[in-house]
């Protein structure tokens, strides 16, 4: 036994996906006794995929390698060549990390919830493998089916446990996300059944297929469609606010720090490694977009009166630095988007928690009703301003790194002229002035001042040692990233460097 | 010796522990934590002092052999891009700690009684410690990311304290517009950073330079873009330096406590605009338009920060606006190329309004017990007065600070701006006619804010005890005119009270602080406490010997930091020591003909400087001297009553500065009325056009959608004829389509 563990050939990556969805199916028989056991069944099963997670990169990965590895080969479907393709590299490593760590705090963070806990946990847990088994799929049928896998639980997570307009933001969340399925889908069968008889399916053969321009423009409008609702990218991005504001702030969590960066992921994995030609000739108008997009919703998002739509449009904005780093094609742009992807993983999924406990305490939403907080609640209070202060870019945080590089990728980029790469930059630089007009603003009407709240519920507690140990063990990674950033930047520079080969050479 | 330099990158990482463990202890331990107490300000004065001797150790070694030393490591390794960070240590930087480890120790041990009451108190030492950390970091890094780096988290500990005591609505407001304008000059620095990159592909400061001399030498580049990102680096010093335009923040700062005040918005935080020009300015200075526009913004910052000092009411606030000038007049010295003057100003005036911020800090600790802790109260002048028989030493120490401040020969400040002043002439005769005359204006304020402060008897007792004697109230009003004033006619104790709410409470009431389920409960049992109290506070006491110590030590630097740049004739030779440590460093006026000291030259300067500065004094003699005082000066009243008979013709310029410095120059309405509006109308635009028109779409498309399926539903309604109908319908079409094309072919 040991021996097999201690091989390559160990199917480490299929235990990964499929252990959270199976062991979750197990807890229809566990015995009926209330959520306690539900809840710490969950955990633990979190937990131990975390670890195994860790496990098997630490030991198997080897960071200088920027081709697949721990890749894995099983036929399933005879008929079309179907494949069981599972493999990781340099870019899907760090997304799987963080999706296991950000889903393990968010089943954490679901303590609270007690309405049919059983059916919450098994969702969460059927999310965990979608979303790991989108990040590590090798085939683009597979990595279609795990992408549609994962949107079932969120859509059942949304309309069951939320606020009011639940109903309504569910079904607008899923007919976005369908509807940018379908072009999804049209993509994955007219890349895969291109120029031969029978279906390739494998990512490594695709990327190194050449197609006609105008069919290759085709796709990647396609792809762009469906990444850009998942991303989102703005004028796409109207599910984002209502999704977040209703959703319960678990939820939260893993919507802003897990899904919304499956869009970027696809962004990079498929347009820009399948596509290289039409992304060259889209990347000036991502850029565009993306600037557009973080002055667009840093500008929208003062005149939320909800607080977690301000911070929902507050990540549809950073958002845009992502698409800017994907749309320089330069090694710096798209490291930094990828530390951007990590980065507001953390950042987004934490501002959502605190602003979720602070609504359990107070339930109060819209910001100007809220008010002196910070006497009552101060351990909240400090997290938020940390948090806040991580958003908006501070120094010493890993959100400005990111944005720091991202920069950096326009600057040193060949392809622009000198004008509009200047325009560009002022025009972000704009956005890093209104970014702490709405940070500190909301944090300004949440915890400053004083404001007699209705009598009766007037004493809260401060968070307990669960709240304070989940933000505290997401704001480690954030300073730990923003002091030393070459701890994800290793991860990926090489598989970056082998993207871009193909724009330089090809 | 070499060695020593080797270990100077631990400089900002001394005072690093107290923070961190603060702020853990506080989030996670806060009851053992808050035992500890003074432990930790102990521990955090301890750090900060091995910096202190430290930095001392490093300039000393400056002045006997000069040299540049830097080490650099990387922090992230890529093949496109590498960051470093570094230590970068030279006779700029060991100058810039000593004055930052000097102060901040002297306003640690002075906040540790000043804010002994205060329920933040441990969280106010964690802010202080991550602030020398951090500034620490920005005066001893090497490269320009590096500077980012810092300035930024200097700029966020000036935040977290001016926004120490967030229950005040006010202090709310005015962090994030120190926040925000600060990042504005950030915006401006990061795109100038990134410019130079672009033009020279580099961050280090002596790369940099290097390579942008010969660019400019060989006109091998773009002069307009060159100029453009010079600008853009410069918008950053003008922000954190409170220079014109974006000023606003400085005298809202105020609302932190009063050490922050000194330490941060006085001493250093804003001298690290100064710093940071002053490190560039081999780059500046072969621009010769933007040094015009440093010198420009300069002379017009000096003018405006001493015209808006003239009619504040509140202390702070006027000496807030007194270091907007000083600064001012920093910048004016390096955008004249006169690198040393600045940073002797720098040093000079730091120690100077140190002491005048710490001062006024005892009085206000002082007022607070009579007045109440509302900082509209506590730090109103109109309400002080008479001081200095209640508190003698503070009085002798502020006076002190006045003196230098105005110019006053022995003291610090006048070595400096004489020079500067000096200076000014030698470069345009406009700008030395500005300098000069600014120097009689702020002796005139200093003097104003001291005579309203310390001169006379104390105004609220006056009001209080004998209400017949109200209307000589009234009579020293701010301008010295006697209806001016209209603030403050209902002057009792208990609308004093009823009208603020926050912090006061807690020192008649309890001394912890808490809000309990209805404030204005409070507040009447405040009243009725403060009716026990009344007669046992009955005058302002003077302070305890805690923030009686650095005020006196700093009143020691104030009387003697000016012999450093001293020039003492020994042994034939010059020898200065500020001039030692900035020998290899430019100066542009003094090329080469003033080796040699022209003391008769000096003599003159200094008597018109000085004779400048004693006119000031004299008419804020006249304007505020008290009428009431004792020994009233007839001679001296009757030609001010003369004066004054004719004053109806002066009514109208003296109301419009009088109103202009009010109103702060209107330049925060404008920017009120233009910036925030306009933000707040852009976003309400957009959030209309998100909500209406982006979102109107989807849901349009929804709600057609529903619409059609409800209207084939209608259709459909399960009858078979209305269905084999339309399937006839749509066969027929189909036919006659058929039929068509069949029909073209033939």
């Amino acid at each position: 036994m040991y021996l097999v563990f201690t091989t390559n050939d160990f199917p480490w990556l299929t235990i990964i996906v499929v252990f959270p969805i199976s062991a979750g199916s197990l807890m229809l028989f566990l015995p009926h006794r209330g959520n306690k056991v539900n809840k710490w069944y969950t955990i633990c099963i979190c937990i131990l995929e975390l670890l195994l997670t860790t496990y098997a990169f630490c030991y198997n990965f080897k960071l200088d390698d920027p081709l697949i590895q721990l890749s894995e080969d099983y036929k399933w479907i005879n008929f079309f060549d179907f494949y069981w393709r599972l493999g990781i590299d340099g870019l899907s490593i760090g997304t799987i990390l963080l999706t296991g760590f950000i889903t393990t705090l968010a089943t954490l963070a679901a303590f609270p919830v007690t309405r049919d806990s059983r059916l919450f946990y098994f969702l969460m847990l059927a999310m965990y493998s979608g979303q790991i088994g989108s990040f590590s799929s090798r085939d683009i049928l597979l990595f279609f089916i795990m992408w549609e896998l994962e949107l079932i639980p969120v859509y059942l997570l949304l309309s069951m446990w939320g606020g009011k307009k639940r109903l309504y933001s569910a079904t607008k969340f899923i007919l976005y996300t369908a509807g940018s399925s379908i072009f999804l889908l049209i993509g994955v069968l007219g890349i895969s059944l291109y120029g031969s008889n029978e279906p390739t399916l494998n990512l490594e053969l695709l990327a190194n297929q050449v197609y006609p321009v105008t069919l290759e423009i085709l796709f990647y409008i396609g792809f762009l469609i469906a990444f850009a609702v998942k991303s989102p990218i703005i004028p796409l991005h109207t599910w984002l606010p209502d999704t977040h504001g209703e959703a319960h702030y678990s939820t939260c969590m893993l919507l802003a720090g897990i899904l919304l960066k499956m869009g970027a992921y696809g962004l990079v994995r498929i347009n820009m490694e399948l596509l290289p030609h039409a992304h060259s000739m889209f990347s000036p108008w991502l850029m565009v977009v993306g600037t557009i997009q973080i002055i667009y919703a840093a500008s929208t998002s003062p005149g939320q009166r909800n607080l977690k739509k301000r911070i929902a449009y507050s990540s549809v904005s950073h958002m845009g630095f992502i698409i800017i780093g994907i749309g320089s094609i330069t090694d710096p742009g798209l490291n930094g988007a990828i530390l951007q992807i990590i980065s507001h993983g953390f950042i987004g999924a934490a501002l959502f928690f605190l602003a979720g406990t602070s609504y359990d305490r107070i339930r109060l939403v819209y910001l100007d009703e809220m008010g002196g907080m910070a006497i009552s609640i101060p351990k909240i209070f400090t997290m938020f301003t940390i948090l806040s202060m991580a958003s908006l870019a501070l120094p010493g945080m890993s959100g400005f790194i990111a944005e720091l590089i991202v920069f950096f990728g326009i600057i040193t980029s060949q392809k622009y002229f000198l004008i509009s790469k200047i325009l560009i930059i002022f025009v972000m630089a704009i956005g890093m002035i209104l970014t702490p007009i709405y940070l500190l603003s909301m944090s300004r009407q949440m915890f400053y001042g004083y404001k007699l709240i209705n009598a009766k519920n007037f004493s809260f507690f401060d968070s307990g040692p669960r709240e304070l140990f989940l933000s505290i063990s997401i704001l480690l990674p954030i300073i730990g990233i923003g002091i030393y950033p070459d701890f994800v930047l290793s991860l990926a520079s090489d598989k970056v460097e082998s993207i871009l080969s193909n724009y330089f050479y090809g | 010796m070499e060695h020593t330099y080797q270990y100077s990158w631990i400089i900002p990482f001394i005072p690093l522990p107290v923070p961190i463990l603060l702020g853990a202890g506080l989030l996670l331990f806060p009851t053992a934590t808050k035992n500890l107490r003074r432990m930790w300000t102990f521990l955090s004065i301890f750090l900060l002092s091995i910096v202190m001797i430290f930095s001392l150790y490093l300039s000393i070694q400056q002045i006997f052999i000069s040299c540049i030393h830097q080490n650099v490591w990387s922090w992230t390794i890529n093949n496109e891009f590498s960051f470093e960070f570094g230590y970068f240590i030279d006779p700029l930087t060991s100058i810039m700690s000593i004055l930052i480890t000097t102060v901040g120790i002297l306003v640690l041990i002075y906040s540790d009684n000043y804010m002994s009451h205060d329920q933040g108190y441990l969280r106010f030492f964690a802010y202080m410690g991550f602030f020398n950390t951090s500034m620490l970091g920005l005066v001893t890094s090497s490269n320009l990311i590096q500077v980012y780096f810092f300035w930024e988290l200097v700029g966020m500990c000036s935040y977290l304290l001016i926004g120490f005591w967030f229950t005040r609505p006010i202090a709310a407001n005015a962090c994030q517009k120190a926040f925000v304008t600060n990042r504005v000059g950030d915006f401006g620095l990061l795109l100038g950073i990134l410019g130079l990159y672009w033009i020279t592909g580099s961050f280090e400061f002596q790369d940099l330079f290097e390579i942008f001399n010969n660019l400019i030498l060989n006109n091998r580049i773009n002069l307009l873009f060159l100029t453009l990102c010079a600008f853009l680096l410069f918008v950053g010093p003008i922000a954190k330096s409170a220079q014109f335009p974006l000023h606003v923040w400085l005298p809202d700062a105020m609302e932190g406590p009063t050490p922050i005040s000194a330490l941060i918005h006085a001493a250093t935080m804003v001298a690290a605009g100064i710093f940071l020009v002053a490190r560039l300015l081999p780059l500046f200075i072969v621009i010769p338009s933007i040094m015009y526009i440093i010198s420009l913004i300069g002379i017009i910052t000096v003018l405006l920060g001493a015209t808006l000092a003239l009619a504040q009411k509140d202390i702070k606030r006027g000496l807030a606006y007194s270091t907007m000038s000083q600064l001012g007049y920093m910048m004016l010295a390096l955008g004249m190329g006169s690198y040393r003057s600045a940073l002797f100003h720098l040093i000079t005036h730091a120690y100077s309004k140190a002491l005048l911020f710490l001062g006024s800090g005892s009085i206000i600790h002082s007022m607070e017990a009579i007045v109440g802790y509302s900082p509209d109260k506590s730090q109103n002048m109109i309400l002080m007065g008479g001081l200095t028989k209640h508190v003698p030493i503070t009085k002798t120490a502020f006076l002190v600070g006045t003196l230098s401040l105005c110019g006053i020969p022995p003291l610090a400040c006048f070595w400096s701006k004489d020079e500067i002043l000096n200076d000014s002439l030698l470069f345009s005769p406009i700008f030395a006619i500005i300098a000069c005359s600014t120097a009689g204006l702020t002796a005139f304020y200093m003097f104003r804010i001291y005579l309203l402060t310390f001169e006379g008897h104390l105004n609220t007792y006056f009001i209080n005890y004998s209400g017949k004697k109200s209307r000589s109230f009234y009579s020293i009003s701010l301008w010295g005119k006697e209806e001016d004033n209209k603030l403050n006619r209902n002057f009792g104790l208990v609308p004093l009270l009823t009208m603020n709410n926050t912090k006061r409470a807690s020192f008649f009431g309890n001394k912890t602080y808490k809000i309990s389920n209805n404030v204005r409960n409070q507040t009447f049992i405040t009243v009725e406490n403060f009716g026990l109290n009344t007669r046992t506070f009955y005058y302002p006491h003077e302070s305890d010997n805690t923030i009686l110590f650095p005020m006196l030590v700093l009143l020691l630097f104030t009387l003697f930091i000016g012999a450093i740049g001293i020039p003492f004739n020994q042994e034939g030779i010059d020898f200065d020591i500020l001039s030692k440590l900035l020998t290899p460093s430019i100066n542009l006026l003094h090329t080469n003909s003033e080796n040699f000291v022209d003391w008769y030259e000096f003599l003159k300067n200094a008597i018109f400087s000085v004779s400048i500065a004693l006119f000031g004094i004299f008419i804020a003699y006249c304007l505020y001297k008290p009428f009431y005082s004792s020994k009233l000066n007839l001679t001296l009243l009757n030609s001010f009553q003369k004066w004054s008979s004719k004053r109806i013709r002066w009514e109208k310029p003296i109301n419009f500065v009088y109103n202009w410095s009010y109103n702060r120059g209107y330049i925060d309405t404008f920017f009120k009325k233009s910036l925030t509006e306009s933000i707040r109308k852009l976003a309400k635009q957009t959030n209309f056009f998100d909500k209406r028109i982006i979102d109107g779409i989807t849901n349009g498309v929804g709600i057609t959608s529903f619409f059609v399926g409800e209207v084939t539903k209608y259709i459909g309604g399960s009858r078979i004829s209305s269905y084999l109908f339309l399937y006839l319908c749509y066969v027929l079409i189909f036919l006659m389509i058929l039929f068509f094309f069949y029909f073209e072919k033939f």
